[in-house]
């Protein structure tokens, strides 16, 4: 049984109560936080190897230490709770049924980096939980972890939630910023970075709920603590939420070490596809990461077991691997249509473009088209180049990571189920009533069930 | 004339306390969704200017907002509205069942309003629920693990409730 650090308490009753949570040990990490140097708290989050838990898996405590210092200029925390990425509901899970630990988590790093007014941006339909925040931020308050003073330390600090209103870039941070400012999330050119210029031009850094959290047990155990559990540049635990078709979609933190087959198969995990079915792809860290064949997703193009975690799941780039992403762990079963799934990402990202540049505003637009075209037996088999060639000229001509996240997933669907869609073409009336299935295996009996 | 009660304005200055001075922008999107709330449901150009007027800043400034998000309403909309997910998660444990069945249930389409004013059905994009799916929104909350019996109980309920009211 993995150790978990973040989810360990979840369980208690009456956890989601500053009383409950504070007898299991909650706040100890302010109390411990308050006594340290700022500097020192950076340093032990950079010990601990922790990655920005967003999708970006970026090193939080350089994150932190690019935060610009001028003096007499107020700096900025902002929580990023815009939980948007189709297969993610992890952050969702953590605020909802353990909401103190965001909110010690928050109080510890706005000390961390010297900021006296933080906000945590929740997307908007997440509405009930807002509350639950809140009612979590005036329990701290009340007792003394927030507002003037804390704890006779001299620091004051100020926690807000602020409610998006419905819109996947808003998880991007300079779009998030904006939309803080009250006004449309169309993400911002970088450099300057939030770092330098952030909320209302000061400094600012933007940090994933799960990123937040795992301050908190950083800071009781120690960076080098933290450090020691996972492997490699992948430390720590990590929240995964699994979807799709598995016999227990839900939240798992999981310490990087497992493979990606006990994750599917084993009953502490998904355990196994129901019905019997065969397994057929997994997108395995959100919606804009390449899926993978069952083949591939199982074992690296080099042999060997593939494991939850940054380098494994990424391991052979595109070409053969995947990312870790957001942890939003996709499963098809072989019933599934790899063109509708597709066409689903497609039209998602066309409805979430911002619009400000050209390639993405067009060209998800345009995917979603030709995509149904082929859904519906009416593709050619031109359009299937043309698709590849509409996703490559959006990655990397954007503003903001959008165009990316929109290219990928309809590059990788193209690069390991190109059979698929050509049989969608040459089978035009078929493709309506009947899957593919695993006719892209050779052998589709071993593929694993 | 449009506006809040006393409470609600005692509200938005709460909102409006959470920025530094001259920031009171910041307060625009919750402040819409409060003016949604008491506004019948819907953003109608003369409430779009009342928030304006609230917080100091243009009119279009209001408009170009409230037009990117989509939670908010910029026509009437039904006493319940049905936010049905269809992205990816949901397809793959049937959503699209589940958005034909609301669909020859209430006799509508996607983005239509029954004739008596109380159900709308609109398809929307993840929301965040993909382990539990399919999903809608109704209100605050979430409906998870959709099934057509959930859904007629649903529907029943929303009746109830709206029969009470009046």
């Amino acid at each position: 049984m993995a150790r978990k650090l973040l989810l360990d308490k979840v369980n208690v009753p009456g956890i989601r109560s500053y009383e409950v949570y504070r007898r299991e040990g909650g706040y100890r990490s302010v109390e411990k936080a308050l006594k340290m140097v700022p500097a020192d708290i950076v340093e032990e989050v950079k010990k601990s190897g922790l990655r920005g838990r967003g999708g970006a898996g970026f090193p939080t405590g350089m994150k932190w230490s690019f935060l610009a210092k001028p003096e007499g200029v107020a700096r900025y925390l902002v929580c990023n709770a815009d939980e948007s990425e189709p297969g993610t509901f992890k952050d969702r899970y953590l605020m909802e049924f353990i909401p103190h630990l965001l909110i010690e988590g928050m109080i510890a790093s706005s000390f961390a980096l010297g900021s006296n007014t933080s906000y945590i941006y929740i997307r908007g339909e997440y509405a009930w939980i807002t509350d639950i925040l809140e009612n979590a931020i005036a329990e701290a308050k009340q007792n003394g972890f927030l507002g003037k003073n804390i704890l006779g330390s001299g620091f004051d600090c100020e926690l807000y939630v602020q409610r998006g209103a419905g819109a996947y870039i808003c998880g991007e941070e300079t779009a998030l910023l904006e939309s803080l400012e009250g006004k449309r999330g169309n993400p911002r050119i970088k450099p300057p970075f939030p770092a330098i210029k952030g909320l209302w031009d000061c400094p600012t850094v933007v940090n994933n709920v799960e990123t937040i959290a795992a301050v908190v047990p950083i800071l009781n155990e120690g960076g080098e603590e933290y450090a020691k559990i996972g492997v490699g540049k992948s430390t720590g635990t990590k929240l995964i939420s699994a979807c799709g078709n598995i016999n227990k979609p839900g939240i798992y933190e999981i310490d990087m070490t497992i493979s990606v087959e006990e994750f599917i198969f084993s009953d502490e995990y998904c355990g196994g596809i129901p019905n019997g079915k065969r397994l057929k792809a997994c997108i395995p860290g959100g919606s804009s990461v390449p899926i993978l064949p069952a083949n591939l997703l199982l074992t690296t193009a080099k042999g060997e077991k593939r494991l939850m975690n940054y380098e494994s799941l990424s391991d052979g780039g595109f070409a053969t691997g995947s990312m870790m992403g957001s942890g939003g762990f996709i499963v098809l079963d072989e019933d599934q249509c790899v063109v509708r799934n597709t066409m689903t990402f497609a039209r998602f990202y066309h409805h979430e473009s911002c619009g400000q540049c050209s390639p993405c505003r067009e060209g998800t637009g345009w995917m979603e088209r030709v995509l149904k075209k082929i859904e519906n037996g009416k593709g050619e088999m031109k359009d299937i180049d043309l698709l590849w060639d509409i996703q490559r000229k959006i990655e990397g001509n954007t503003i903001c990571p959008l165009g990316d996240a929109a290219a990928w997933p309809v590059a990788a669907a193209i690069r390991h189920f190109r059979d698929e869609f050509e049989w969608h073409v040459l089978n035009p009336e078929k493709c309506l009533t009947e899957n593919f299935g695993l006719r892209h295996y050779a052998d589709p009996i071993h593929v694993p069930a | 004339m449009i506006s809040f009660s006393e409470i609600k304005l005692k509200e938005v200055e709460q909102i409006i306390a959470r920025y530094p001075h001259g920031k009171q922008k910041s307060a625009l999107l919750p402040v819409l969704h409060l003016a949604q709330d008491q506004f019948g449901g819907w953003l109608d150009t003369p409430v779009m200017d009342y928030v304006a007027s609230l917080l100091a800043i243009e009119p279009i400034e209001v408009y170009e907002v409230a037009s990117f998000y989509s939670m908010y309403n910029l026509k009437p909309v039904g006493k319940y509205i049905f936010e049905v997910c269809q992205t990816g998660p949901c397809m793959l444990n049937g959503s699209d069942q589940i958005i034909d069945y609301i669909k020859q249930k209430l006799n509508i389409g996607a983005g239509e309003t029954t004739a008596d004013g109380m159900f709308t059905l609109k398809t929307v994009e993840c929301l965040g629920a993909c382990g539990y799916a399919p999903m809608m929104q109704l209100g605050k909350t979430y409906r998870e693990l959709l099934t057509k019996e959930k859904v007629d109980s649903i529907v029943e309920e929303c009746r109830n409730k709206a029969a009470i009211n009046n």
